[in-house]
């Protein structure tokens, strides 16, 4: 028997990120034809200041959502470590590179905690993240309490080499955070398309129990994504803190949409088992270059930008609905009878 | 007795004529006739996949049949949603409730009624006091056993005036005593004139409620008629394919036990399902364990497998105890499971071919420590697809797309490429075509030459005769008989599955 | 533990009460009725927000576009008024856009099968994006004093008019929802929706109705919200849905649907909003807030779902086992 290596699943992969591509290429002609000062490298890579969190942390809540959870903490795990940063830097004399440590074992911890509740006690995701997002952002604010510097004012005054972290261009043009998330980025494609944990989260995700059949233990899988996206969501507030200059507990707060919408747009399916980490990335890319554009072309507002990304979502996730349900028609499940496949 | 011939003299309350019904090719149900008049019980007897649920889901007008007509009273209806079914009076009690686990006995009951509360409560008191029930009506459906929540089932039946009452396998999670209670009630209701059809595995349950029986195999009614014209024996036969005789193990040798050592061993192994269960399996031998859905037999497979806990008793692969041990330890140790159910617990349908065939080595490091070795993983992946001529365009096809049978083989590959000492088989060939079915024979019986311990657990008496060196029967979670190879026939297995005889005295 | 269960509602009564007991224990000055009383009308607009989204909870669904909701409806109430028309336009206007938005929703969720969180942020997005588009990043100030001044109306001598309203509502609908035949529909197809449809239930249609109930009830919470504020900024109501879930969720009800009540609910609410101002009665600052309130969510919720687990394994190890039982009269 013969066996042709036509690589459909990944056909399948490579046409929604094709379509991601698309999506981006034609944002950068229709901006680009616009105002010319769109393509200049440094307004270009400037850009990527404001949308880098999102970027990082989507890819990682990726994994989570893969696993058929979901994680709406991860903003308010942005705030915490930047605060634990600051504090620690600041009032309790750590090293800046140990207090960053000390945040991402912080935003680890609070990642397991979560996590545990998760996987281990079977409360739903949600509603565990959604706690947790109170709970990390008050210990932030309690956190912050701990520094002399009133709360509302953040801790600034970090040292040069700190700083660089987000002032460094190398050869002048491309912002060191870029090439943070590029390296994260391949880092997370490593871990979850090659590595033998990553088919682990995909089987956990496609089907729990006969993950559990086939001896993996599922609930440290699951646990362990939330670690993963808790620590990603640190190194984006140590990132964020050293960009603003200013460590403050709040710096997360409105990532959670944004963060979500660029898994989902990337083709992850929210009930697990499907997605993938270029598809994130690109997604995040996408989202990132609608809201640099509009702004910057056609003079929309920043505070509008919530619209066209909201419609993108609402309209890929419509979409795919009406793509999978051929057969749906309104008037008969207003009824009551869900149609069966 | 004298009332239910009186009653089936009269009008008939139900008939059901000519009904078959296809999914795609499948035939299910091959032109089905039954009737049920007042008073009656009619037990409907049929093995796994006769097309019984089937039946009942076109009764309740969950699913259309493609011919046939169904009369209640003698008034054709035309059941093309639910409602219709409930409002002439059909009401089935469904083998596992489906109540609101938050609500009262009483809400649970009234939920869904046009009248107004106070009306319904009354009738609901006439009713519980006609049949003299007692339950405390205000108990949450949650606290409920089982017989219960059927009570309160049966309940929501009568409050909605139903003329007839379909009960799928009532007692097959009841104890004796609530199968005793849940008889006198059956018995209250043929008194009121209430038209029942019963569903059931256990041949004795019939001779004791029914008035009349029809046996159903393959889509088509097989016999039927008043139960006082049955034996229990006939009964059997009616459950039994005509060409039963044909069914033969290939393999005729014996196989010799003398100084085998055996691979794998349960000894009182008691459990959440089974009871005290005694059975070995020698290398190369296909063990296989007869019974019906239900019996215990996944539960012990299960449990050995490590997916529940084990109340007492051992688990010995090759006189190690493998006892409660967890799944992983289990598949390193040698014992792997192919499940029953194949798209809860085996498929991994979004993903690909190679992926579902390696699921159970990617927590070794066959695949690569770290890394995994694409190599190497579509080698492991050929190896199976090629011997067990899989058929699919390429490895990285999504497993879900694939034909049932084709699905199974890769479930079976997966087990295999953990290089286990004992296999454990649960319906393999379930839901699966002819062709197919020939394949995995064939899997199997390689896998017996080369000296794996095979459990065989299949609700197809034909397919025990065929493949096993030995079999077992379980009824209500304990082994009821065990045979060698020549004492196996299915009607042996058959009747003792259904709780009648050892598994071997049976004439037919 | 089936008893705790069996009345959540009144458990979370009973912590609230519990709750102000100690409070006054440590602080008597708490105890005064005023100060309590406060307590129950500053949750005025949580309590509307929290019985909305409790409809879209006993369904088994969730709801996070309640606070651009909210958001839009002040905003453009407040606009209305301030324009002159009077409040009865600008209370039509607002529940309009909650009605509207409540059928999108529903529409999303009960008919496209998209899981509501999903589809529900994207809405969000959508909406606080038009609170954006309608202000022009403005803020919308200067009401008519009448409106205003409303929120200081006074029902009895403690009690203002707004949580009298919002009892009222909140009684009628508890009574609706576990009184009524339809109303105990909302639960039901929370509860187990398959059964739910073997009854026949529509179960989409109360879906859908669930999230019109919860636009409107989310509007005039905006309402509420722009006379007691005085002004409305875009970012009017930015993360009100997660402390509304919250409040159900220490109101007792389950995210997976079926169980709890609009009165849990409003008590959440109450216990929710007044956190704040207990903890300055304690002596500590109001900076805990956040850390309680997601303190108290997870203990609820983790021993719950683990008392739940603990008695659905036990069950179906009782039936399994039941299997097996033999006694006599099992001769054939």
């Amino acid at each position: 028997m013969k066996i042709s290596f036509s690589p459909r699943l990944k056909q399948v992969w490579k046409k929604w990120e094709f379509v991601l591509t698309l999506i981006i290429l034609l944002e950068i002609i229709i901006f680009a034809l616009k105002n010319s000062k769109f393509l200049m490298p440094r307004v270009l890579f400037g850009s990527m200041n404001d949308i880098i969190s999102i970027c990082i942390i989507s890819l990682f809540v990726t994994f989570v959502m893969i696993t058929g959870g979901i994680d709406i903490q991860a903003g308010s795990i942005v705030g915490l470590s930047s605060i634990i940063l600051g504090v620690a830097w600041q009032d309790f004399g750590f090293n800046i590179w140990s207090a960053s440590c000390l945040a991402m074992v912080a935003a680890g911890v609070c990642g397991g905690i979560s996590g545990f509740f998760i996987a281990y006690c079977g409360v739903q995701p949600m509603v565990v993240t959604l706690g947790g997002s109170f709970l990390y952002t008050g210990i932030g604010l309690l956190v912050s309490k701990l520094s002399a510097t009133e709360s509302y004012k953040g801790i600034g005054g970090f040292p040069e080499g700190f700083l660089r972290l987000s002032k460094y261009r190398l050869f002048g043009i491309i912002p060191f955070q870029v090439i943070i998330f590029l390296i994260l980025a391949v880092l997370a494609y490593i871990l979850l398309h090659k590595t033998r944990y990553g088919r682990e989260v995909f089987l956990v995700g496609v089907n729990q129990n006969a993950a559990e059949y086939s001896g993996i233990n599922t609930r440290l899988i699951i646990m362990s994504t939330y670690v993963l996206s808790a620590v990603s969501a640190s190194v984006a507030g140590i990132i964020l803190t050293s960009y603003l200059g200013t460590a403050k507990s709040d710096i997360g707060a409105t990532l959670t949409l944004p963060i979500i919408t660029a898994v989902v747009l990337g083709g992850t399916l929210s009930t697990g088992g499907k997605g993938s980490v270029p598809g994130t990335a690109l997604a995040a890319v996408a989202i990132g270059t609608l809201r640099f554009g509009l702004p910057l072309c056609f003079k929309v507002s920043q505070q509008y930008l919530d619209i066209p990304v909201g419609i993108l979502l609402l309209v890929i996730i419509i979409g795919r609905a009406l793509l999978n349900r051929p057969g749906l028609r309104v008037k008969t499940v207003i009824r009551g009878r869900i149609p069966h496949k | 007795m004298k009332q239910s011939e009186a009653a089936s003299q009269g009008h008939s309350l139900f008939t059901a004529t000519g009904i078959t019904k296809s999914f795609g090719l499948n035939s299910v149900l091959k032109g089905i006739d039954i009737s049920v008049g007042e008073g009656e019980v009619l037990a409907l007897i049929g093995g796994n996949g006769a097309g019984k649920s089937t039946l009942m889901k076109i009764i309740m007008g969950m699913y259309q049949p493609d011919e046939g007509s169904i009369f209640v009273a003698g008034e054709r209806i035309h059941a093309c949603k639910p409602g219709v079914s409930l409002a002439k009076g059909i009401y089935m009690v469904p083998q596992e409730p489906m109540l609101f686990p938050n609500m009262t006995v009483e809400e649970n009951i009234i939920m869904g009624f046009h009248e107004k509360p106070a009306k319904l409560r009354k009738r609901l008191k006439e009713i519980m006091n006609e049949i003299n029930w007692d339950l405390d009506i205000f108990r949450k459906a949650m606290s409920l056993s089982i017989a219960e929540q059927q009570l309160v089932e049966i309940l929501r039946g009568l409050m909605r005036q139903a003329r007839v009452l379909i009960l799928d396998e009532p007692t097959s999670a009841l104890t004796f005593d609530e199968v005793e209670s849940l008889f006198k009630i059956v018995e209250d209701l043929k008194k009121k004139g209430i038209g029942i059809i019963y569903i059931t595995h256990r041949l004795t349950e019939v001779f004791q409620i029914a008035t009349h029986v029809a046996i159903m195999r393959d889509g088509v009614i097989t016999l039927k008629g008043k139960i006082s014209e049955f034996t229990r024996d006939m009964l059997v036969k009616g459950l039994l394919p005509p060409d039963c005789e044909e069914a033969k193990n290939q393999e005729n040798k014996e196989i010799d036990y003398t100084g085998l050592k055996p691979a794998f061993e349960l000894i009182h192994f008691s459990g959440y399902g089974f009871w005290d269960i005694n059975l070995k399996i020698y290398p190369g031998e296909i063990l296989g364990v007869a019974g019906l859905v239900g019996a215990g037999r996944t539960e012990m497979a299960l449990t050995v497998f490590g997916r529940d806990r084990t109340i007492s008793g051992q688990a010995l692969l090759e006189g190690e105890d493998v006892t409660g041990l967890s799944t992983r330890a289990i598949l390193k140790a040698g014992i792997n499971y192919v499940p029953e159910d194949r798209r809860l617990n085996g498929l991994f349908t979004i993903s690909d071919v190679a992926a579902n065939v390696t699921s159970s080595l990617v927590t070794g490091k066959t695949m690569g420590r770290i890394f995994i070795n694409k190599k190497v993983e579509y080698e492991i992946a050929r190896r199976y697809v090629e011997g067990f001529r899989i058929r699919i365009t390429g490895l990285d096809q999504l497993s879900g797309s694939l034909s049932g049978g084709n699905q199974q083989k890769i479930v079976i590959g997966r087990s295999l490429a953990t290089g286990p000492k004992l296999v454990i088989l649960d319906e393999p060939t379930r839901g699966i075509d002819a062709a197919a079915r020939k394949d995995v024979y064939g899997i199997i019986h390689k896998l017996k030459k080369q000296g794996v311990a095979v459990m065989l657990i299949s609700s197809d008496m034909e397919e025990i005769v065929e493949l096993s060196d030995r079999a077992v029967v379980v009824y209500r979670g304990r082994i009821r008989g065990e045979l060698k190879k020549r004492e196996i026939t299915q009607a042996g297995l058959m009747a003792a599955s259904f709780g009648v005889g050892e598994g071997k005295q049976v004439e037919i | 533990m089936r008893k705790i269960l069996k009345s959540r509602e009144i458990n979370s009564f009973l912590f609230l009460a519990g709750l102000i007991f100690l409070v006054g224990l440590i602080n008597p000055s708490f105890w005064k009725p005023v100060t309590i009383i406060n307590c129950f009308n500053d949750s005025v607009v949580f309590t509307f927000l929290s019985a909305g989204i409790a409809f879209v909870i006993l369904t088994g669904e969730i709801d996070v576009s309640i606070g651009a909701v909210l958001g839009l409806s002040a905003a453009v109430g407040a606009t209305l008024l301030r324009d002159g028309y009077g409040v009865a336009t600008a209370l039509f206007a607002a529940v309009f856009i909650g009605t509207v938005v409540g059928v999108i929703n529903g529409i999303g969720v009960a008919v496209l099968n998209i899981p509501s969180l999903i589809f529900t942020l994207g809405v969000n997005g959508v909406v606080r994006g038009i609170i954006y588009v309608y202000t022009k990043g403005a803020w919308v100030e200067n009401l008519p004093a009448d409106f205003t001044l409303m929120s200081n109306r006074f029902l009895t001598k403690n009690v203002t008019l707004f949580y009298g309203a919002a009892v009222l509502v909140v009684i009628i609908g508890h009574v609706i929802l576990t009184r009524t035949r339809k109303g105990k529909y909302f639960v039901a197809v929370g509860d187990n929706s398959a059964g739910a449809a073997l009854v026949g239930i529509p179960a989409n249609k109360i879906k859908i109705l669930a999230y019109v109930l919860c636009g409107i009830f989310s509007s005039v919470a905006g309402m509420i919200y722009a006379s007691r504020i005085g002004f409305i900024t875009p970012t009017a109501g930015n993360g009100y849905e997660m402390k509304a879930i919250a409040a159900c969720v220490l109101g007792g009800l389950s995210l997976t649907g079926g169980v709890g009540s609009l009165a849990g609910a409003s008590i959440g609410a109450v216990i929710m909003s007044s956190i704040s101002r207990i903890l300055v009665f304690l002596g500590f600052s109001s900076d805990y807030d956040n850390t309680i309130t997601g303190f108290l969510l997870l203990t609820i919720v983790v021993i719950n779902t683990s008392a739940q687990n603990h008695t659905v394994r036990k069950n179906r190890h009782e039936i399994l086992l039941a299997r097996t039982a033999q006694k006599g009269g099992e001769k054939t």
